[in-house]
C-alpha cells in the first residue's frame, strides 16, 4: 500500500491507455484519479474505462431513454422516425431488419449485427451519470435479471456489443468512429470490475 | 458461389463472385426484373423494398448470400393484371400513382405491412410506411393503404364462405 | 405538312414507314405542326404569365399517329410523361376528336426518329395547353382523312358515314380505322379539319383513370434506369465533392487493374470508368485520383452573405405609380430560402450506344431535342444520326432539363465499341443537382387610411433559373434583364394598390441553380404572401377581405378573386384558433393559373403540424379534373416538404447532406390527411396545371402559424424558435 510504489503503475496503465488510443480518430485523454487507496484506484480505472465505452455514442445511441434511436457521431434521432416499436426490434412490418442485417453493409454503409434492436427500454441510458448507469446495469429489475457472470458474459461476448469495435463505414463510405478504448482493454476493464466487486465509485 | 432461392414461385439458383453484392443488383441486372427500384443504394428511399420470406427488406442494403433458401417477392410475383394483390388493386382504385418510380416500393411495405396488420390506423401506416415519394402521392396512398386492407378482408372473408 | 401551307398536299405512308423504321401492318403517319418559338417573342411582361404553345422542332415529317393492324393507336407524344399525367390528358384528347375508345390509344415517348421532337421542352406546366389545340387538329384531321378514305373504299358519301369507336359505319357496311388504313399509300390530308363540339366530348373533361396505371402498380420496366441493350456495359464518372471543381488531371493506374474494368477514359473535361457491372464501375471510380482545382471554404453564411437584395445588378420587373419615399409609418420585412434539392428518386442517368457514326440515347429526359443537339455536337455526329429514345421519368420536377450525363455516356459507348449504361450515385445526385437557387427578398409597404396598401415593393435576388439554361437562348437574358424563371411569382399581383413595384437582382453563384418545380413560385410567394398576412393584421383587416379590395378587376384579377372566395367557403376561413389549430390563407397567379390555399396548422410537440389544406384553383378548361387533383395534392406535399423541411448546405465547399434522410423531406405522416380540391374554369381552354399549387402553400402554413403564435417566421424551411 505504498502509493510511491504504485505510481508508476498507474503511469504506465495510463500509457498503455493512450498507446491503443493512437489509431483512433478521436483521442480522449483520461485523467485517472490519484486517491489513496490504491483498490481503489484500479477499480476506478476499469470503472473509468468501462465507461468510457459505456458513454461513447457507438454505445449509447442504441441505449436512448426516448425510444428512439440514434445515429452518428452527433447522436441525431434515427432519421424516418424508427423508434422502439415492438420488442426494441421497431415497428411491425418495418423494422430494424428491414434495413439492418447481421453484419455491416459496405454498398449501402448500413451498420449490422447479429439480433440487431435497441438495448431494452429498461436500460436507457441516455443522459444518465456513469454512476447512474452502473446502478441500472447491476440491478436485475433493470438489467434483463442478469448475474455478474451473464453481464460480464454479454459485454465481453455478445456480438452486437462487440459490434461497436467493427462499426462498418457509414453512407458515405467513411469509417464510423471506435469507442476510445481498444476492445481488449474493455473487456480486461470489465472482468477486473467485476472480479474487484463491482464497486461503484461515489464522489 | 451458388446461391440458390425461390423468386416469384420459382427457383434460382444464381453463380456470384461476390456474395456481398446487394439483392437488388442480382434482382434487377442478373434475373432481369426490373420493378424493384434503385433510388439510392444506401437503405434510405424504400424504392428497393420487397419480401424476403415474407417480411419487408430494402434490397439495396442486403447482400444476396442472405437470400439463400429463402423465399423472395417482387412487385413482379406480389398480383398480375389478372389476379391483382388487394394491395394493387387499390392503387388502382384509388390513382395513386403519380411518376410511379417509388410506388413498387410504397407497394410492398404496404403489402407487408398488412400481413402483420390486417386493418392498420394511421398511426401504424406512418410509422412503418417510411419510404419517399417525391411526387407527394401520400395523401391517395393513406386511402389506398386503408381501402386495401378492406379489400383484403373481403377475399379473405368470401375465401372462408360456404356457398350457398 | 399536313398543315404546312407550303408541302405538298398528300403523304406518303410508305416514305414514313421507312423513315419510323416501323414495321406495323396499316401504319399510318400524320405530319408535321408548326408554331412559331414563342420565347422568341417573350415580352417582360408577358413571361410572368407565358402560356407556351407546343412547339415542334423541324417542318420534317413527323410521326403522330399509327394505326396497327389490330386497331389499336400509338399516339407518338412529344411530351414526357413524368406523373403530371399528359400521356393521359392527350389520350382522352385524341380518343374524342378520333371517336375511339380510350383504352384503344396507347401513348408512347415519340423517340427523335419519329421527328416529332419538342425543340422546348417538357417543362413549364405547358403540355396539356400547348398540345390542346394542336392534337385534337392531328386528330380531327386523321379522322377526316380516314372518313374520306372510307367513303372511297365504301363507295359510300362522308355524309352516310359515321364514327364509332374506331369503327366507320355506314349502310350496314363497316370498316376498323385499321381496314381502312390497309394498302393505303396516298393519302388527301384535309386543309381545316372540324373539331367537335367541346360538349359532344365522351373523355374531356371528365376524370378517367391514368393511363399508366397498370404499368406502374404492376412494376412494368418503364423508366430510364430500366433500360438496357444487349451486350451492355456500366459507366461511371470521377465527380468532385467540392463546389466550382474544375478538372485538371487524373491518375487511373490503379484503377485500371482493378476487377471488371473494361476501360478508362480520359476527356479534356472529365474520365471516366467502363466496366462490366455497375459496382465495379462505382469500386474503380473511387480509386482513381484526381486533381481539381476548387473552392475550399465556401460555407452557407457565405452563399448568404452574397444572396442579398443589393448585391449585383438589378432589373426592375414591374412599376406602376411613385416609389416608397419615406419608410415613415411603413414596414420593412425580409424573408430567405435555401437552396433546394430535386431530389427526384429515379437518378439521372442514361443508355448509351455509339457506333458507325450513329448514337441511340435511351434515356428520362425533358429535353429530347437539347439532349440529342448537345450529344451531335460533343461526337460531332448529324443531328439525325442521334436517336434519343425517351422513357418514362421517375420525376422530373425540372431536374431532367439538363442531360449532359447523356454525352458523357456517348463518349464511354464511343470509347468501347459497346453500350453503356451509367447512372449516377445517390451522392452524386444531391452534390450535382443543378438546385433550387436560395433567395432573398426585401418587401416594403404602407397603409393608407382606409387600410390599404399605398405602396408595396418587392426587391429580390436569386441564383440563376432560367439565364444559364442551354434551353435559354443566350440572346435573351440580356435582353429582358431578368432571370425568366426567377421572376416567376416575383410580380405584385394586387394591382389595385396604386404605387409597386418589383425589382429583380441578379448575383452569381459559385455553383449552378435552375429549374425547380414553379421556379420563383414557391419563394417569391412564400415572401409576398406573408407580407400581405402582416399588412393585413396591421391595418386589422380581414385577410380575405384585405387581398380582395386590392386586386384589380381585369380578367386575371377577376379569377384570382374567384379562387380566393373559393378557398375561403369551401375551408370555412376563420381567423379564429380552435382547438389549437389555426388557417393561414395565400394565393398565387402562375402561368396564368390563380391558385388560392388554407393550410389548417397546429403545434404538436414543438413542430408545426398541417393537417388539412384546401386548393381553390381555376387552371381553365379541365381536360382530366382527377388529375388536376393530383397535381394539387402532389404540389401541396411537395411543398409541405420544401418549406417545412428542405435545405441543402455548404460545408468547407462541398454541397451537402448527400442522402435521404439528412436531406429531410416530407414523409407519410408529414403528409395532411385532408386535402381538398376546388376547381374553377374561369376559361374555356386547359391552362398551367403542374406547377401553380406550388405557390401559396408556404406563405399558407407561416400565416397560419403567426396566428397560432404571434411569431412571423421568414425563413424557408419554417422553423419555430425554441420557446414555442
Amino acid at each position: 500500500m505504498n502509493v510511491r510504489f504504485l505510481y508508476p503503475v498507474v503511469v504506465l496503465a495510463l500509457l498503455g491507455i493512450l498507446f491503443s488510443l493512437a489509431n483512433t480518430p478521436n483521442m480522449v485523454t483520461h485523467t485517472l484519479p490519484v486517491s489513496q487507496h490504491d483498490i481503489a484506484q484500479m477499480e476506478s480505472s476499469s470503472f473509468t474505462v468501462m465507461m468510457d465505452v459505456l458513454t461513447h455514442q457507438r454505445c449509447m445511441n442504441c441505449h436512448p431513454n426516448d425510444d428512439i434511436p440514434k445515429q452518428g457521431d452527433d447522436r441525431h434521432p434515427h432519421y424516418f422516425g424508427m423508434a422502439r416499436g415492438i420488442n426494441d426490434k421497431g415497428f411491425q412490418a418495418t423494422n430494424c431488419h428491414t434495413c439492418h442485417q447481421s453484419v455491416n453493409n459496405k454498398n449501402s454503409g448500413v451498420p449490422g449485427a447479429p439480433h440487431w434492436a435497441l438495448a431494452p427500454a429498461s436500460m436507457g441510458w441516455e443522459g444518465l451519470t456513469r454512476t447512474e448507469i452502473a446502478g441500472r446495469l447491476l440491478n436485475r429489475e433493470t438489467n434483463g435479471n442478469k448475474s455478474h457472470e451473464e453481464l460480464i458474459e454479454h459485454m465481453t461476448k455478445d456480438e452486437l456489443v462487440l459490434w461497436a469495435w467493427d462499426p462498418g463505414v457509414n453512407a458515405n463510405g467513411v469509417q464510423r468512429t471506435l469507442p476510445p478504448v481498444s476492445k481488449e482493454d474493455f473487456k480486461k476493464a470489465v472482468v477486473d470490475w467485476f472480479a474487484n466487486g463491482a464497486v461503484i465509485p461515489t464522489k | 458461389m451458388k446461391i440458390s432461392f425461390i423468386i416469384n414461385g420459382m427457383s434460382k439458383i444464381i453463380d456470384v463472385e461476390d456474395e456481398n453484392t446487394p439483392l437488388l443488383y442480382i434482382i434487377r441486372d442478373v434475373l432481369d426484373l426490373k420493378g424493384t427500384k434503385f433510388g439510392c443504394g444506401k437503405a434510405a428511399c424504400g424504392a428497393c423494398t420487397l419480401h424476403v420470406n415474407n417480411e419487408a427488406v430494402r434490397s439495396c442494403s442486403y447482400p444476396v448470400k442472405f437470400a439463400e433458401g429463402k423465399e423472395i417477392i417482387t412487385i413482379e410475383g406480389l398480383g398480375n393484371r389478372a389476379k391483382p394483390h388487394p394491395v394493387q388493386q387499390a392503387w388502382i382504385e384509388e390513382i395513386v400513382p403519380q411518376c410511379g418510380y417509388c410506388q413498387p416500393g410504397f407497394i410492398m411495405a404496404t403489402a407487408a405491412l398488412l400481413n402483420k396488420v390486417p386493418r392498420p390506423t394511421d398511426k401504424d401506416i406512418d410509422n412503418n410506411i417510411i419510404n419517399i415519394c417525391r411526387c407527394g402521392t401520400y395523401y391517395r396512398m393513406r386511402k389506398a393503404i386503408h381501402r386495401a386492407a378492406e379489400l383484403s378482408a373481403e377475399s379473405s372473408s368470401t375465401s372462408f364462405k360456404i356457398t350457398d | 405538312m399536313a398543315t404546312n401551307k407550303n408541302s405538298n398536299k398528300g403523304v406518303s405512308r410508305r416514305k414514313f414507314l421507312v423513315k419510323g423504321g416501323l414495321g406495323t401492318l396499316g401504319v399510318l403517319a400524320v405530319g408535321t405542326y408548326i408554331f412559331r418559338n414563342p420565347i422568341r417573342r417573350g415580352i417582360l411582361g408577358k413571361v410572368n404569365s407565358l402560356e407556351m404553345p407546343y412547339t415542334d422542332n423541324t417542318d420534317k415529317p413527323m410521326i403522330w399517329f399509327e394505326i396497327t393492324s389490330d386497331n389499336f393507336i400509338r399516339l407518338h407524344s412529344p411530351k414526357m410523361e413524368m406523373g403530371q399525367g399528359t400521356f393521359t390528358g392527350i389520350a382522352q384528347m385524341a380518343a374524342d376528336e378520333l371517336s375511339i375508345a380510350m383504352h384503344r390509344i396507347k401513348v408512347v415517348h415519340a423517340a427523335s426518329s419519329t421527328g416529332n421532337v419538342d425543340s422546348f421542352a417538357t417543362g413549364g406546366s405547358t403540355s396539356i395547353s400547348g398540345l390542346w389545340q394542336p392534337l385534337r387538329e392531328l386528330s380531327a384531321m386523321l379522322r377526316t382523312m380516314l372518313l374520306k378514305e372510307a367513303s372511297h373504299k365504301l363507295n359510300l358519301d362522308i355524309d352516310q358515314l359515321i364514327v364509332e369507336d374506331g369503327t366507320i359505319i355506314g349502310k350496314g357496311k363497316q370498316l376498323t380505322f385499321a381496314q381502312v388504313a390497309d394498302g393505303v399509300d396516298e393519302w388527301v390530308v384535309p386543309d381545316s379539319p372540324v373539331l367537335k363540339d367541346i360538349k359532344d366530348y365522351k373523355y374531356v373533361g371528365k376524370p378517367v383513370p391514368r393511363i399508366d396505371l397498370e404499368d406502374k402498380v404492376f412494376g412494368d420496366p418503364i423508366f430510364g434506369m430500366d433500360a438496357q441493350m444487349p451486350n451492355m456495359l456500366y459507366g461511371a464518372v470521377v465527380r468532385s465533392s467540392k463546389i466550382g471543381s474544375v478538372f485538371v488531371s487524373a491518375d487511373s493506374t490503379t484503377a485500371e487493374k482493378m476487377p471488371g474494368v473494361v476501360k478508362i477514359i480520359h476527356e479534356a473535361d472529365f474520365v471516366a470508368v467502363v466496366a462490366n457491372s455497375m459496382i465495379e464501375a462505382e469500386n474503380a471510380k473511387n480509386a482513381i485520383e484526381v486533381i481539381w482545382e476548387s473552392y475550399d471554404n465556401l460555407n452557407t453564411k457565405d452563399i448568404v452573405e452574397i444572396m442579398t437584395v443589393g448585391n449585383g445588378s438589378s432589373t426592375i420587373i414591374q412599376k406602376k405609380g411613385k416609389a416608397l419615399k419615406e419608410k415613415d409609418n411603413s414596414l420593412t420585412m425580409e424573408f430567405r430560402t435555401p437552396i433546394g434539392a430535386h431530389a427526384q428518386i429515379e437518378p439521372n442517368g442514361v443508355v448509351a450506344f455509339v457506333k458507325d457514326g450513329k448514337a441511340i440515347i435511351k434515356i428520362s429526359t425533358q429535353v429530347v431535342g437539347l439532349t440529342r443537339k448537345e450529344v451531335a455536337q460533343r461526337l460531332d455526329l448529324d443531328v439525325e444520326q442521334v436517336i434519343v429514345e425517351p422513357t418514362f421519368l421517375g420525376g422530373g420536377f425540372g431536374r431532367r432539363l439538363h442531360t449532359p450525363h447523356a454525352v458523357q455516356a456517348a463518349l464511354m459507348s464511343k470509347a468501347v465499341g459497346r453500350p453503356v449504361k451509367y447512372f449516377f450515385s445517390r451522392k452524386e445526385e444531391f452534390q450535382h443537382d443543378m438546385f433550387r437557387p436560395p433567395t432573398h427578398h426585401v418587401i416594403s409597404g404602407n397603409l393608407n387610411e382606409e387600410g390599404l396598401l399605398n405602396v408595396l415593393e418587392h426587391e429580390f435576388v436569386s441564383g440563376d433559373v432560367g439565364n444559364d439554361s442551354a434551353l435559354i437562348p443566350g440572346f435573351l437574358p440580356p435582353i429582358i434583364g431578368a432571370d425568366i424563371g426567377a421572376i416567376r411569382g416575383g410580380f405584385i399581383q394586387y394591382t389595385g394598390i396604386p404605387n409597386f413595384r418589383s425589382v429583380y437582382w441578379h448575383v452569381d453563384l459559385p455553383f449552378a441553380t435552375s429549374w425547380w418545380r414553379s421556379l420563383g413560385l414557391l419563394a417569391n410567394t412564400f415572401a409576398m404572401e406573408s407580407f400581405m398576412d402582416e399588412m393585413a393584421i396591421r391595418a386589422q383587416m380581414n385577410a380575405v377581405e384585405f387581398r380582395l379590395r386590392q386586386i384589380a378587376d381585369d380578367p386575371i384579377g377577376i379569377r384570382l378573386k374567384n379562387v380566393i372566395n373559393a378557398v375561403t367557403d369551401k375551408a370555412k376561413y376563420s381567423e379564429n384558433i380552435v382547438e389549437g389549430r389555426a388557417m393561414g390563407l395565400a394565393a398565387s397567379i402562375d402561368a396564368n393559373t390563380p391558385c388560392a390555399q388554407i393550410a389548417e396548422v397546429s403545434i404538436v410537440n414543438h413542430e408545426i403540424v398541417v393537417h388539412k389544406v384546401t386548393v381553390a384553383m381555376d387552371p381553365g378548361l379541365a381536360v382530366n379534373p382527377d388529375q388536376i387533383r393530383a397535381q394539387c395534392e402532389g404540389c401541396v406535399i411537395m411543398g409541405i416538404s420544401a418549406v417545412l423541411y428542405e435545405q441543402m448546405f455548404v460545408e468547407n465547399g462541398e454541397l451537402a447532406p448527400t442522402i435521404y434522410g439528412p436531406y429531410k423531406m416530407a414523409l407519410m405522416k408529414n403528409a395532411p390527411k385532408e386535402i381538398d380540391v376546388v376547381l374553377l374554369q374561369g376559361k374555356d381552354t386547359p391552362g398551367a396545371v403542374g406547377e401553380p399549387p406550388l405557390g401559396p402553400i408556404g406563405a399558407a402554413i407561416a400565416n397560419a402559424v403567426r396566428r397560432l403564435t404571434g411569431e412571423r417566421l421568414t425563413q424557408l424551411p419554417l422553423k419555430l424558435p425554441k420557446y414555442i
